[in-house]
């Protein structure tokens, strides 16, 4: 039996309020602000080119790629306006600044009463600062910056915002959507009255190796769910909006209505064979919107032009009933801006929510996805009331958002997460771990022998990195003889780190090794560790990692009863997972839905039907 | 032939982290990928390509042709005695 569907609003204080998308901001390889970037779209032209310095054969040759890269000219006039105080800025930073200016600034204009709101900052990246690592990395202490709660704070300071009042979240390509959802939950749930998010992504090395390992570039304009696609175009990008309630109508605003974030529990990094994840996050999105398929304008998929992406959303889409709904992906504009994509496409949906168009995807033919898509390469006008947004992720993450104009949104009340009871807890560390080896104090011997006296046979143990090595252990002890639907169970998981253990072995293969290895580089991203624990355990539910400085439990467990307050899950695993060079903990908790509220628990409806 | 099969087999235990198997628990002519056998999958198949380019000095132009290659430890083999460098 399913429990708690999405969507569930408890009426607190009776006061109806939409949360409204009031400034956008962003930085593109087309260019600076969103003006610039729509007019560019709208041009039909493309940021996406040949770019060098990137990439190197085994010989030390350079390969071209083509990418996205933001023009010298924009990032100088950038570093310009944000001149350091202590210490630099670095590109990531920049961009991140350029793009929150804007959407603050924006924000102020149309908000008055903004000045009063308690405020937040919620930062994602996929990667953060990683690429300014080198080799001398390998055997120094790590420089602060490539730690992303630190770059996350030290960009938030620039604006005013209160450490404490800046969150951080990696969640591989969802990083911005999954944000938006986060941002969406805070304010939803009155913990905040306006949310700014962040989402940023720099190319380097580092992530260009890693892909190329993958043989997932294309070396021309990608081709989204075209028959002759060969592969994506990555892209650096940053994009902000500032989320706010607003209990009265502001013109001129989309509403973020609704948002869902599930897992395929199918591979780490190859796409569901089914799409059946990503179908749930569209579906429960939509729910919590309260719309229906037939109400949705258009849908702006992950789309990234590689073979397996793309047939996987063809199936999602269909499963959703939005076959026949005008889809499009923005990839070939501005490559895949990786965690930045979530938060500037949702922007660019926004524009063309409000201007009654929906543009084309370049380059698209002949449909090459096993499903029927409404693909167009020319701009479309459509009738617009709600838009959905996703995207997907290695780790098997999918996340969905739904953007309304704003007489057609949904009212929303302040909710009050579900109550819950910690029914299991666990906690490995050096001194637990050593303590059940007989061998000394080497986490591989350890970790090893810990997992055969489970009695545990799975052969993809040996080949996953460190931390999911110690997460995975964590979890079958968190869940032994526990019995749940996929659905039912949510990972909520924090740490310092990041991958940034996994991120060094990958840095010593590119810089004093062999080259990229994939088995290597797709451990590269915190939420892969999540991922793994969602395979063995059938866990497809909602997937989100955060990064801080420190567990902040409270935050943590608030953040978990929301997403069983808003979803269909009904347990939630949530705690610490962190492994840098030999030093390590998990700390796992067991949360289980009590209540969904001792008060009065009503659906989400749109006006005129309550 | 037989030495080239051996070689390969140790390559692909020290590629792959193919914990608790040795050379010998390879059989040569048995499917790598799938259920059954050594359960590999895409990522595995990655790093088989990448020792046949890099070892081997095989490019590999044709993902479908991959497939076919890496089917078993012996079609590896024949593989790289016929374009190997």
């Amino acid at each position: 039996m399913q429990t708690g569907g999405a969507g569930q609003i408890i009426h607190q204080n009776g006061g109806k309020m939409k949360i409204y998308v009031t400034g956008e901001g962003m930085v593109t390889a087309l260019g600076r602000g969103v003006d610039m970037n729509v007019k560019a779209i709208r041009a039909g032209r493309s940021g996406v080119a040949m770019h060098t310095g990137l990439l190197r054969d085994g010989d030390g040759r350079e390969l071209p790629v083509m990418c996205g890269m933001v023009p010298e000219d924009v990032m100088r006039e950038i570093s310009e306006e944000y001149p350091s105080g202590n210490g630099t800025y670095t590109r990531l930073e920049l961009l991140a600044a350029a793009a929150l200016g804007e959407a603050l600034g924006e924000a102020g204009k149309k908000d008055r009463i903004g000045s009063r709101r308690r405020k937040a900052m919620i930062f994602s990246s996929t990667k953060g600062n990683t690429g300014i690592l080198t080799a001398e990395s390998l055997d120094t202490e790590l420089p602060d910056d490539v730690f992303i709660d630190v770059t996350a704070k030290k960009t938030g300071r620039i604006f005013g915002y209160s450490p404490e009042d800046v969150y951080t979240v990696s969640n591989a390509c969802i990083s911005g959507i999954s944000a938006l959802v986060v941002a969406r939950r805070l304010i939803g749930y009155g913990r905040y009255d306006e949310v700014a998010v962040v989402g940023v992504d720099v190319l380097s090395e580092f992530i260009v190796s890693g892909f190329a390992s993958f043989r997932s570039l294309s070396p021309e304009l990608c081709r989204p769910y075209d028959k002759e696609r060969c592969g994506l175009n990555l892209g650096e990008a940053a994009g902000a909006v500032v989320l706010a309630s607003g209990p009265e109508y502001m013109p001129s605003c989309a509403v973020i209505s609704g948002g869902s974030i599930s897992d395929d529990a199918n591979h780490i990094s190859g796409p569901s064979r089914t799409g059946d994840a990503l179908y749930f996050a569209m579906r429960d999105a939509m729910e919590e919107a309260g719309t229906s398929p037939s109400d949705v304008s258009f849908v702006s998929l992950h789309g990234t032009a590689t073979v397996y992406n793309d047939e996987m959303e063809s199936k999602a889409v269909s499963l959703a009933g939005l076959s026949g709904t005008p889809v499009q992906s923005l990839k070939p504009y501005i490559g895949h801006t990786l965690g930045a994509s979530g938060v500037v496409e949702s922007i660019l949906c926004i524009r063309q929510l409000l201007s009654g168009e929906v543009w084309g995807t370049p380059g698209y033919n002949e449909s090459g996805v096993p499903l029927p898509l409404d693909v167009s390469d020319c701009t479309r006008q459509v009738a617009m009331r709600h838009c959905v947004k996703t995207a997907s992720g290695f780790g098997g993450c999918n996340a969905a958002a739904v953007f309304s104009l704003p007489e057609y949104a949904s009212d929303t009340c302040i909710g009050k997460p579900a109550g819950y009871a910690v029914i299991r807890h666990v906690r490995l560390d050096g001194q637990s771990l050593f303590h059940a080896s007989s061998g000394a104090g080497d986490f591989h011997s350890a970790i090893r022998e810990k997992y055969r006296s489970m009695g545990l046979d799975d052969m993809k143990f040996y080949k996953m990195d460190d931390m999911s090595k110690l997460g995975y252990i964590a979890c079958h002890m968190l869940l032994e003889g526990l019995q749940f639907a996929p659905e039912e169970m949510a990972v909520i998981l924090q740490n310092r780190n990041a991958s940034l253990d996994s991120d060094l072995k990958h840095l010593s293969n590119i810089t004093r090794g062999a080259g990229a290895s994939p088995a290597v580089f797709v451990y590269t991203l915190p939420n892969v560790a999540s991922g793994e624990i969602s395979i063995r355990h059938r866990i497809k539910g909602e997937n989100t990692f955060f990064i801080s400085d420190r567990y902040s439990k409270v935050k943590m467990e608030d953040y978990a009863a929301m997403v069983l307050s808003s979803s269909h899950a009904k347990y939630c695993i949530v705690g610490w997972l962190d492994f840098l060079r030999g030093t390590f903990l998990a700390d796992f908790e067991l949360l289980e839905k009590t209540s969904d509220s001792p008060q009065e628990v009503s659906r989400n409806r749109r006006e005129g039907e309550l | 032939m037989e030495e080239l099969t051996e070689k390969l087999k140790a390559q692909i235990i020290e590629a792959l982290n193919l914990e608790d198997i040795r050379p010998e628990d390879i059989d040569t002519d048995a499917p790598l990928f799938g259920a059954s056998g050594l359960g590999l999958d895409s990522i595995d198949a990655l790093e088989l390509i990448l020792i046949l380019e890099r070892d081997y000095g095989i490019k590999m132009s044709n993902p479908g042709e991959g497939r076919k290659i890496l089917t078993s430890v012996r079609s590896m083999a024949d593989y790289i005695q016929a374009h190997g460098k």
